[in-house]
């Protein structure tokens, strides 16, 4: 029992951090310890790799959405267009 | 997050001459474009009143130029354009975005690449239709922080920006909205090995 508590109570923390690890977003970087720890639970607990993989997945599924909103290089060349325009004008 | 670009600027970090300030501008602007359109159409929901919007953007950002002092671009116009956005359409709701109809109905066109990877195929074809009810069932907040973050790759820091919160409640946002979807796929919709 007293193996199973620890193991919980390592999911527990590893629930909480996993998001940041697949993320990792330079505005909540987790310490080197906390990665090698998360990365060692992860190779060992079937629950929490499972947990993982799915954010992975879905991570990846929803990024595959984004050619949906903006494939348009003719817009984008009018905006440069745009950015020439103004500041030629305060050139002149 | 992109670096400061120190090197453009003076001691003090803001543009002395009118030549600083206006190199300094497109240094700043000119690899952020296509960003901001990209978050002016989320912000809109339709392409013309997103061109509009990011020049209305561009030129505010050109006038307070003096005043940006060089760090993170990106933060920076996505603030401005956020700002522009609620003084142009009188927003009541500056923390949802508008695109989620434009993301539904492009979704069929999604699966076009070539030669798409096994996991890819799968993904298209038996995972899309249930991730986009379960994504269309979001509060509107927590679906607008999870396609900054995941559909449109934005920082933490920049999604921040864009919806005019702290970093902190992106985060919980962005939490809650993976792990509302996933209870609502159900336990074997993302399992791993499937496509295998
Ligand atoms: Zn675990």
């Amino acid at each position: 029992m007293k193996q199973s508590l620890r193991q919980m109570i390592t999911c527990h923390w590893s629930a909480r951090r996993i998001q940041r690890y697949l993320d990792a977003d330079p505005s909540a970087p987790l310490a080197p310890g906390e990665v090698a720890r998360l990365e060692a639970h992860l190779a060992i607990c079937d629950t929490c790799a499972k947990v993982a993989e799915e954010h992975r997945i879905l991570h990846k599924a929803l990024s595959r959405w984004s050619g949906a909103v903006v494939d348009d290089d003719a817009a984008v060349q009018r905006l440069q267009s745009f950015v020439d325009s103004l500041v030629e004008d305060e050139q002149r | 997050m992109p670096a400061p670009v120190g090197s453009l600027t003076m001691a003090d970090g803001h543009p002395q001459t009118d030549r600083e300030r206006t190199r300094a501008f497109r240094q700043f602007v000119e690899p952020e474009i296509e960003v901001m359109l990209r978050v002016a159409r989320s912000l809109t929901g339709n392409a013309t009143d997103a061109e509009d919007l990011v020049q209305e953007s561009l030129i505010r950002a050109f006038r307070a130029v003096d005043r940006f002092d060089g760090r993170y671009p990106r933060a920076w116009l996505l603030t401005i354009l956020r700002r522009t956005h609620i003084n142009m359409h009188r927003r009541r709701r500056p923390d949802t975005i508008d695109d989620w109809a434009m993301i539904r109905d492009a979704r069929p066109a999604f699966g076009a690449a070539e030669h798409p990877s096994a996991e890819d195929a799968w993904i298209d074809s038996t995972l899309n239709p249930p991730l986009a009810d379960a994504v269309a069932a979001l509060d509107p907040k927590f679906r607008a922080t999870l396609i900054l973050v995941d559909v449109h790759d934005l920082s933490y820091a920049d999604a921040a920006a864009v919806l005019g919160v702290p970093v902190g409640t992106v985060m919980s946002r962005l939490s809650r909205a993976r792990d509302r979807i996933r209870r609502r796929l159900g336990p074997s919709a993302l399992t791993p090995g499937r496509f295998a």
